[in-house]
């Protein structure tokens, strides 16, 4: 494919969601899909929870894609979000990165869970994403980002890529957190570097805001204990980061850290098919 | 270019004498030794090289560069803000706010208004791009110089915790030279939006380093 060819099938998605509260259940209130992202609504779980699941029809993210997502949760609501698939990124010829934006509300009294399945890159792939979280100051919030860096086990290596992965928090309108993951260049090579992964494939990023945020610590590093992985709390943040092997490794790691964020409360169907 | 009398201040403020305590701080280092990541003279100047260029280092110098520009003090609290923001645990949080709260506190002496307009605490570039564009200390040679001030101090961590002997520091100290005057270079067009990196092991270090059972350093 040359690379015009490549410009013009670009692919375009706006989501926007918006739930309210109605009478203790948590409700649709707004909802707009745009070309290749779409959302369905499993049936409600039980305990006032509602749950999407977000979905990109294109298949895989490109060269210039642009994907925009906006969720607000508003006061008291409870939503969990959920991806349908992983998400991959495939080569970028032309090195014009994908734009991936999400803008997260959590109005107050409101949870918000985001829980996408893993994000994929392949060899020669450019991303610039990034994730803003906007949290009353009593809001609640559980989020984790996957990146696996070619699949090990299939035998994918990434020589060269260029990514760019932030993710913001804000509590109140203060800026909690500034997460930014910056990959320029020979990733592969980076990856075995000691104080990047060590040949680890997989680099996953957990965070938990919420006024109980410290007195989660303990219980999650007791999780993570087993695994690659650290934890820590600053102000009423949570955040743990995990390096793995390969995806089910990594999984594992995140699955024990998320029950010890969730209690009892079974992960999102799509996790498990 | 640096002065005769600019020289002398940059030398002071980043002299290990100067009081931020910098010694009581190993960047999860002190982990790293205890975890066998880091054993030798080979593995230590791998993981500072890492840290360096992919890590706090870059960031730093990033940081420093853009409150040395700030002309304003709410465009300095901006930067402050997103300083404090991109730590990625609670002793790294303290590591930079610590140090750059008694340098800010220290360069009092001479004296840098936007800085003390700060209500909060300030992380260390902040401070440092600071008070050296308040004292006409050019960006680029505060730049180098924090990024030297900080590879001396983790190699000083080194030398006491690996152990490594004194002349094993200064080579590492030394063939560091080269990626410090690169990442001063590479960062001079980098905007506050190209900050961050990938130390993934380094972050879980200094998470772990919280929860280690002997320690001498703060981090």
């Amino acid at each position: 494919m040359t690379a015009a060819a490549a410009t013009l099938q670009r692919s375009l998605g706006a989501l926007r969601i918006a739930v309210k509260d109605r009478d203790g259940d948590t409700v649709l209130d707004r909802f707009r899909q745009e070309g290749c992202l779409k959302a369905r609504w499993p049936r409600p779980e039980r305990g006032g929870w509602t749950s999407a699941v977000t979905l990109n029809s294109a298949g895989g993210v490109a060269q210039g894609d642009r994907l925009d997502t906006a969720i607000r949760a508003g006061p008291g609501t409870r939503l969990t979000v959920a991806s349908q698939a992983a998400e991959r990124f495939y080569r970028s010829p032309g090195g014009d990165p994908a734009h991936v934006r999400t803008a997260l509300t959590v109005e107050a009294g409101a949870a918000l869970e985001w829980l996408p399945q893993e994000t994929i890159l392949f060899d020669g792939c450019a991303l610039d994403r990034r994730l803003a979280v906007d949290l009353a100051p009593d809001a609640w919030f559980l989020g984790v980002e996957t990146l696996v860096f070619g699949r090990a086990l299939m035998g994918e290596t990434l020589r060269h890529a260029m990514l760019s992965d932030t993710i913001q928090v804000r509590q109140g309108g203060a800026l909690l957190l500034h997460d930014a993951i910056r990959l320029h260049g020979p990733v592969q090579d980076l990856l075995d570097r000691p104080a990047i992964a060590a040949g680890g494939h997989v680099a996953a990023t957990l965070i938990y805001a919420s006024p109980d945020a410290a007195d989660r610590l303990d219980a999650l590093r007791a999780a993570l204990e087993p695994w690659q992985a650290g934890a820590s709390v600053m102000q009423s943040l949570l955040i743990a980061r995990i390096i793995a092997n390969d995806g089910a490794c990594a999984r594992a790691a995140i699955v024990a850290g998320l029950a010890t964020l969730r209690g009892d409360r079974p992960l999102p169907r799509v996790w498990s098919c | 270019m640096t002065t005769s009398t600019t020289l002398p201040l940059l030398l002071t403020w980043l002299s290990p004498a100067f009081p931020t305590g910098a010694y009581a701080y190993s960047h999860g280092l002190e982990w790293a030794i205890e975890a066998r990541d880091v054993t030798d003279e080979a593995t230590a100047a791998a993981w500072l090289a890492d840290v360096l260029a992919h890590g706090a280092g870059r960031t730093d110098a990033i940081l420093l560069r853009h409150a040395h520009r700030a002309t304003t003090a709410d465009t300095l609290a901006e930067i402050a803000e997103l300083a404090a923001a991109a730590q990625p645990c609670a002793e790294r949080r303290l590591e930079t706010l610590a140090q750059g709260t008694a340098f800010a506190l220290a360069g009092k002496v001479w004296g840098a208004p936007l800085l003390a307009a700060q209500a909060g605490q300030v992380a260390y570039p902040v401070a440092v791009g600071s008070l050296a564009a308040a004292h006409g200390v050019a960006e680029d040679d505060a730049t180098t110089g924090l990024l030297h001030a900080f590879a001396a101090n983790l190699v000083s961590a080194a030398v006491r915790l690996v152990p490594l002997g004194q002349t094993a520091g200064l080579r590492i100290l030394a063939g560091l030279a080269p990626l410090i005057t690169a990442i001063a270079h590479d960062t001079a067009t980098a905007g506050l939006d190209d900050i961050g990196g990938a130390c993934f092991r380094s972050d879980i270090a200094a998470m772990r380093h919280e929860t280690q059972y002997t320690r001498l350093f703060r981090t």
